[in-house]
């Protein structure tokens, strides 16, 4: 009995231990990184039940082995064996049914927690989401605005429709918790509700490409009156970019060319577009062309054509815009001297 | 050095490329006359590179004669039942044999030989990852045709396909080894297929390594398509590989199967077989059936790649879900293909360094069937977020659930044997021990996977890395190290030397906790799986830096290993007898054991972990002239 | 071994469940004609397939105990015999899994195909697993040469079977629009199952006859005896496997749904 008794305090020790120790290192009553959405609350709730059941298994396996192998180890010159005992049907079924209810206390709390991850507010602003290798398109259909940062309002719920354009993606803003992958095909819903205003990341969480880990875009959680003024302000720009170049900036980020093309002469997995309209571009076989309307036309619909030196062709997704949208970009490409 | 060249061993690999050569050239050839270019990319084009590959796998088979008996059958001429073999030392293992022991320790060799490529694949992209930016898999970098980011793609993917490979092997390695010595067997069933599963999975190997050099790929081991479709040919490589690898498994565990059905010996009822043998049936059940659907899954893609048909595009109406559904619904099995035999071990080894019988024998048996039946019902939990039908999610939650009982029985067993006993620690016993803890960590770390809203958050993250590391390790590594320690003796008349094993061990355990709590940890705070760079605002630096050290001094003791284990081969301590005093019957007869096994066939006469009970026998040794079979 | 049971009885006996088998084929293409009802068609196919693995593929022997000792033939068989089927059982998985694709991507829908050539080849092969059956029940008799004769009529019905399939029906496929071009089953999902299922059972097929053809050949060298001819016994359950896979590929791509 002795035994039993030094075991059972040890395995309480070692449980709330184990918890405590998980706790400072970060991982146990909150998850962090911070709660930034409701969604996240029920599922923090959630966690920190697991992890109070897994430091209290943990600790029951482990300090009756531990406890063994020190006070039953076999002392020098000892050679009998150990105690006869084949088995005890009692406690076999004492721990097959003690875990059932485990599992269905966890999978009653699974399904509520997921209910609450889902619970759909009906006046839900909605915003389409474009994913393509390698980047984050996001437009507003109320106010014809596109944008590659994703502006959202606390504390009010969205749903973003998403769309791929080529491969699957994952929408996932770690503070947020929920993630859901975007299919090519038909469209996929992720509803969240902001409770914490600042700058988050959204980070695509499907392996997508060489460039998966850099498809990362800002999501900035704004007070109502800053998304206001933010939702104006991009409107006003919408409507001052009437003009060709200003299509064609548009068209460029709704298309994600600058997921790879940088306008400030930064390297990126393409060529800068800074200055590259009327240069001279190295391709690969060492020959250069210059980068006219033609050379870029021709680069857009069909990258393999012309390898450009330095990079692989492969990477760039061939397009199939329109003529005019084309001279739209190339009326933008120019304006980056 | 000209002895080597003229083993089976050498005489495959030439003839794969021959094969290579023929299949390609075939293809250029028709294209040829069809007037299509022959040099379009890589100078042979994409189906060229497919017919080569497989017609290499072909070749290499009939040219190394795993093969040939059966096309003597085939012809009617019989061949005689048992071949003894024409060559001694280290040649025989390059050679075919139909001996299950040799066949063994070829699996269990090439098994090591893989985990050290993929260890050492993983040690460069770890490298990699010690810091934010990159370091040497740059942008600029090139390298088979690839550059930095999609190296890191093709090394981490390899790394994962190459070592569900290596453990398939392992296994196999250690099941070929064991269970017809445990079952009182002469050999496996059917000795012939047996020989062929395990040369199959030899192309099958080149093949995976191929695809590094043939531009790669940058799918994960997952392979998802549309991202497969549109990877280069070196994706083909990996499918065929795999469909190789595969056709190994099955076709080893439909052996593995029949050999326990049918060539157990006198007296041993299905309760009285020693406890790995159940283990093997459950994986086998597993592996012959599941098996099939990666690579199906697979040769979809495949053929979506070579002939258009849509079935994963959703532009011709495919689905990109389905080919998860298929996929998961072998690999989530798998991973109790993984595991099964692992915790076999424990469950075998326990008792004799414990001296007491297994607590709860039939309880175990049972979880382990339990196990794998529940484990294909649980498939879509790698799918919470993929998108597929809602409310599929809730079902697949409780299933996989579910999976936490049986194996909660076999720790809880565990425990209790171990109660009460005479412990002693040699290696083997250290690596089970090991093995217990790393392993519950694993499994403790399943259930928030599934339970759904949790998921949404550890999806794809380092959390998931570490919680597969740890049932990997737990449940394969560890016991198959702890596996190897044990009959080590059994298969060469020496120990290992215990020195260099607990160094080994010392020197892998906490590495190896640094390791995956470093993951979780990361994964939880929103490091991603499967990137070759992260943001250095997420402040992980120290840690990955901490995590590849980590990887490194596993990578090291795992050196020490397989320096302990070849020196042992030769130079190793004698043990001939029953080194660790078990009852099993095939520690009742010298070592290394006989090539016909048990010159006498044994009769069971009591139950396999009656340790501590005075008197009582497992197996008793009758004479040659009642050797009745059940 | 069912040599115990009398020859013309055994023979009867294939006879009759071949009878069954075609009425309820008949009742199938009747069914799939008129009211449509797909579970009545899954229900029907299930009894076919449990008629043949029981009656034809004798399921059954997989119990039989041997008093033999582990050497001798009988006991050989019996594991083999257990190989065999495990080995279908293996390969049911595929075929499982093609189905679910099926099932996953068309619906209740499905390819348009010409629906007297379905009926004609589904019979060839149902003909040709009749004789396959009297090949066996000979040659476990002791009668080589009926059983020779028998083989090579079922060989030439399966061969007349995966000619009909690949040299005719997939060109009528083709040509009813479910390729985009030539080696090119692009157009939809349609083309891609029909092409991979079909594609699949026929290569079953083909390696069936190859295996007719080898205990064909080692029957003419006189190697099989009525006790002793596990080769012929493994060839038949084989074809008959493909024959049963086909009990169900044929009312998932000719029969069940609507036709697009
Ligand atoms: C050896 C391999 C192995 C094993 C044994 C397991 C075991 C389990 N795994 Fe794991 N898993 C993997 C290998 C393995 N896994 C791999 C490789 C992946 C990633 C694949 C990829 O994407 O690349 C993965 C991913 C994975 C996911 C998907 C995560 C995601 O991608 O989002 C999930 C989700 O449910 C999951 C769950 C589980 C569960 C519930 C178990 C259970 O079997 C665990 C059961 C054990 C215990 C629970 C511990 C002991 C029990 C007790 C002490 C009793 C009491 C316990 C309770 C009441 C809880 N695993
Ligand atoms: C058996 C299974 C197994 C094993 C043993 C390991 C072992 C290791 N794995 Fe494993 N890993 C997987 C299976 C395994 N892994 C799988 C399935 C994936 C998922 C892949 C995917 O996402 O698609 C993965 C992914 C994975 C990742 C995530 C990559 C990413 O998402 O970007 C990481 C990152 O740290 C990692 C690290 C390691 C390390 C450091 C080890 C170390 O333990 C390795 C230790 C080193 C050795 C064992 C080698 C020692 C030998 C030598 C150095 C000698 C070399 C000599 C010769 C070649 C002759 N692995
Ligand atoms: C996935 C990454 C990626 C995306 C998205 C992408 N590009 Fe590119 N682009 C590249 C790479 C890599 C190259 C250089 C290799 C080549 O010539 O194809 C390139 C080359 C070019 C060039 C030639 C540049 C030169 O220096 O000669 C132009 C022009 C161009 N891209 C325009 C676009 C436009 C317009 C879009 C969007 C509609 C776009 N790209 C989207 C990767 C990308
Ligand atoms: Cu998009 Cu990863
Ligand atoms: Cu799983």
């Amino acid at each position: 009995m002795g035994h039993f008794i030094i075991v059972g305090i040890l395995v309480v020790v070692m449980a709330i231990l184990t918890y405590v120790g998980l706790d400072a290192a970060g991982v146990a009553t909150q998850m962090h990184p911070i709660e930034a959405s409701l969604q996240s609350v029920s599922i923090d709730w959630l966690w920190n039940w697991e992890i109070m059941a897994i430091s209290f298994l943990f600790a029951l396996i482990v300090v009756p082995m531990a406890y063994s192998m020190i006070v039953f180890r076999r002392k020098k010159g000892d050679p009998s064996e150990g105690e006869h005992f084949e088995g005890n049907t009692t406690l076999e079924i004492v721990w097959t049914v003690i875990p059932l209810f485990a599992v269905l206390a966890l999978a009653y709390m699974g399904s509520y927690s997921l209910g609450e991850t889902r619970r759909v507010d009906p006046n839900a602003i909605v915003i389409k989401v474009k994913a393509q290798q390698f980047a984050w398109t996001f437009e507003y259909p109320e106010y014809g605005i596109v944008s590659n940062e994703l502006h959202l309002p606390v504390d009010q719920q969205v749903v973003l429709k998403m769309e791929s354009a080529d491969v699957i993606h994952s929408f996932w803003v770690p503070e947020f918790r929920v993630k859901q992958d975007i299919v090519p095909g038909p469209l996929t819903d992720y509803r969240i509700t902001p409770i914490l205003v600042g700058d988050y990341k959204v980070r695509c969480a499907e392996l997508c490409g060489a460039s998966h880990a850099y498809m990362e875009n800002n999501v900035i959680v704004d007070t109502k009156a800053d998304y206001d003024a933010w939702i104006a302000e991009q409107r006003a720009i919408a409507l001052a970019n009437q003009t060709p170049e200003g299509q064609g900036k548009l068209l460029t980020v709704k298309n994600g060319c600058i997921g790879c093309h940088s306008v400030d002469g930064a390297k990126m997995t393409g060529p800068t577009w800074l200055g590259l309209f009327g240069s001279n571009a190295e391709l690969a076989d060492g020959t250069t062309v210059v980068s006219d309307e033609a050379y870029i036309t021709e680069s857009i619909l069909d990258p393999k054509a012309k390898e450009v030196a330095g990079f692989s062709p492969t990477t760039m997704p061939p397009y199939t815009l329109s003529e005019v949208e084309i001279a739209n970009i190339i009326a933008y490409l120019k304006t980056l001297k | 050095m000209k002895k080597f060249f003229s083993t089976a061993l050498a005489r495959g690999l030439v003839w794969q490329l021959i094969g290579t050569l023929v299949g390609a050239g075939l293809v250029t050839g028709i294209r040829a006359m069809m007037g299509l270019s022959i040099t379009d990319t890589f100078f042979f084009t994409e189906p060229a590179w497919v017919l080569g590959a497989f017609f290499g796998v072909l070749f290499f088979l009939a040219g190394n004669g795993s093969v040939s008996d059966w096309f003597k059958w085939s012809r009617g001429i019989d061949t005689p039942e048992h071949h003894e073999d024409h060559y001694t030392g280290w040649e025989k293992y390059l050679n075919v044999s139909l001996d299950h022991k040799v066949i063994g320790i070829q699996y269990t060799v090439t098994a090591l030989l893989l985990i050290s490529i993929g260890g050492l694949f993983a040690l460069i992209f770890r490298t990699e990852l010690a810091q934010s930016q990159l370091q040497f898999l740059t942008v600029d970098m090139k390298l088979f045709g690839q550059n930095g980011p999609q190296l890191y793609n093709t090394l981490m993917s390899l790394h994962g396909m190459i070592m569900i490979v290596s453990i398939l092997l392992g296994i196999a390695g250690i099941i070929n080894y064991v269970v017809p010595l445990l079952l009182g067997a002469q050999d496996m069933a059917f000795p012939r297929l047996n020989a062929f599963s395990f040369w199959i999975a030899v192309p099958a190997a080149v093949l995976l390594l191929m695809s590094l050099v043939l531009g790669g790929f940058d799918t994960g081991w997952t392979g998802y398509p549309p991202l497969s479709v549109r990877a280069p040919v070196g994706v083909q490589m990996f499918f065929l590989g795999v469909a190789a690898a595969g056709w190994s498994s099955i076709l080893g565990a439909l052996n593995v199967i029949a050999t326990i059905i049918r060539m157990r010996s006198k007296g041993m009822t299905a309760m009285r077989m020693p406890i790995f043998v159940w283990a093997a049936v459950a994986t086998s059940i597993i592996a012959l059936t599941a098996t099939q659907l990666i690579g199906l899954s697979f040769q979809l893609v495949m053929f979506q790649r070579l002939f258009g048909m849509g079935f994963f595009d959703p532009a011709k109406g495919g689905n990109p879900v389905l080919f998860q559904h298929l996929f998961w619904f072998y690999s989530h099995p798998a991973v109790y293909v993984f595991v099964l035999p692992g915790l076999g071990v424990i469950s075998e080894l326990l008792p004799v360094f414990a001296r007491k019988p297994l607590f709860g024998y039939r309880w175990i048996a049972m979880s382990s069937m339990g196990i794998a039946l529940v484990g294909f019902l649980v498939w879509a939990h790698h799918m919470f977020t993929s998108g597929m039908n809602e409310y599929l999610r809730v079902p697949f939650m409780y299933s996989t659930l579910l999976v936490a009982i049986p194996t909660g029985v076999k720790f809880f067993s565990w425990v209790a044997t171990i109660w009460k006993g005479k412990l002693t620690y040699p290696t083997p016993m250290l690596f089970v021990l090991g093995a217990i803890v790393v392993f519950l960590l694993g499994g403790l770390t399943g259930p928030p996977n599934a339970t759904v809203s949790v998921d949404l958050h550890l999806h794809d993250t380092y959390f998931i890395v570490g919680h597969f590391h740890d049932t990997i390790f737990g449940g394969f590594v560890f016991p198959f190290f702890a596996a190897l320690y044990y009959w080590f003796p059994k298969a060469t008349g020496r120990r290992m030397n215990e020195t260099l094993g607990k160094i080994h061990f010392w020197l892998m355990t906490p590495s190896f906790f640094v390791l995956t709590f470093g993951m979780m940890q990361i994964g939880l705070l929103g490091m991603r799986r499967r990137i070759v760079d992260y943001d250095p605002a997420l402040g992980f630096d120290s840690t990955h830096l901490v995590l590849t050290i980590a990887g490194y001094l596993i990578g090291l003791s795992v050196l020490i290993f397989i320096y302990n284990f070849f020196n042992s081969i030769k130079n190793g301590e004698k043990a001939e007898g029953n080194v660790w005093n078990s009852r099993s019957p095939e520690w009742q007869v010298p070592s290394p054991m006989p090539v016909h096994n048990y010159d006498q066939p044994f009769e069971v006469v009591g139950e396999p972990y009656d340790y501590g009970l005075p008197g009582s026998k497992y197996v008793e040794f009758s004479s040659p002239a009642k050797s009745k079979h059940k | 071994m069912s040599h115990t049971q009398d020859k013309s009885a055994a023979l009867r006996q294939g006879v009759l469940i071949f009878i069954y088998l075609a009425a309820l084929t008949a009742l199938e293409y009747f069914i799939a004609i008129t009211f449509k009802a797909v579970s009545i068609l899954v229900i029907v196919a299930m009894i076919k397939a449990a008629l043949v693995m029981y009656y034809y593929m004798h399921i059954y022997k997989l119990n039989a105990e041997s008093e033999d000792d582990e050497h001798s033939y009988e006991y050989k068989t019996g594991t083999n015999r257990l190989g065999l089927w495990l080995f279908l059982l293996s390969d049911s998985f595929v075929f499982a899994g093609l189905m679910t694709t099926r099932i996953n991507l068309l619906g209740l829908t499905r390819p348009h195909l010409d629906q007297l050539l379905g009926l004609v080849v589904t019979a060839i092969l149902l003909l040709s697993s009749f004789f396959m059956n009297r090949g066996e029940t000979a040659m476990s008799h002791g009668d080589k040469k009926s059983f020779m004769n028998n083989t090579l009529v079922t060989f030439v019905l399966g061969l007349g079977f995966l000619l009909g399939v690949v040299l005719v029906e997939w060109r009528l496929a083709a040509e009813g629009g479910l390729v985009a071009s030539f080696g090119n089953p692009a157009a939809g999902p349609m083309g891609a199952v029909f092409y991979i299922m079909t594609g699949m059972h026929a290569f079953h097929v083909l390696t069936g006859l190859i295996f007719l053809g080898v205990v064909w050949n080692n029957a003419r060298k006189n190697l099989y005896s009525a006790r002793q001819h596990w080769g012929v016994e493994a060839a038949a359950v084989y074809w008959h496997f493909v024959d049963l896979v086909w009990i169900f590929y044929y009312p998932a791509l000719y029969l069940i749904g609507r036709v697009v």
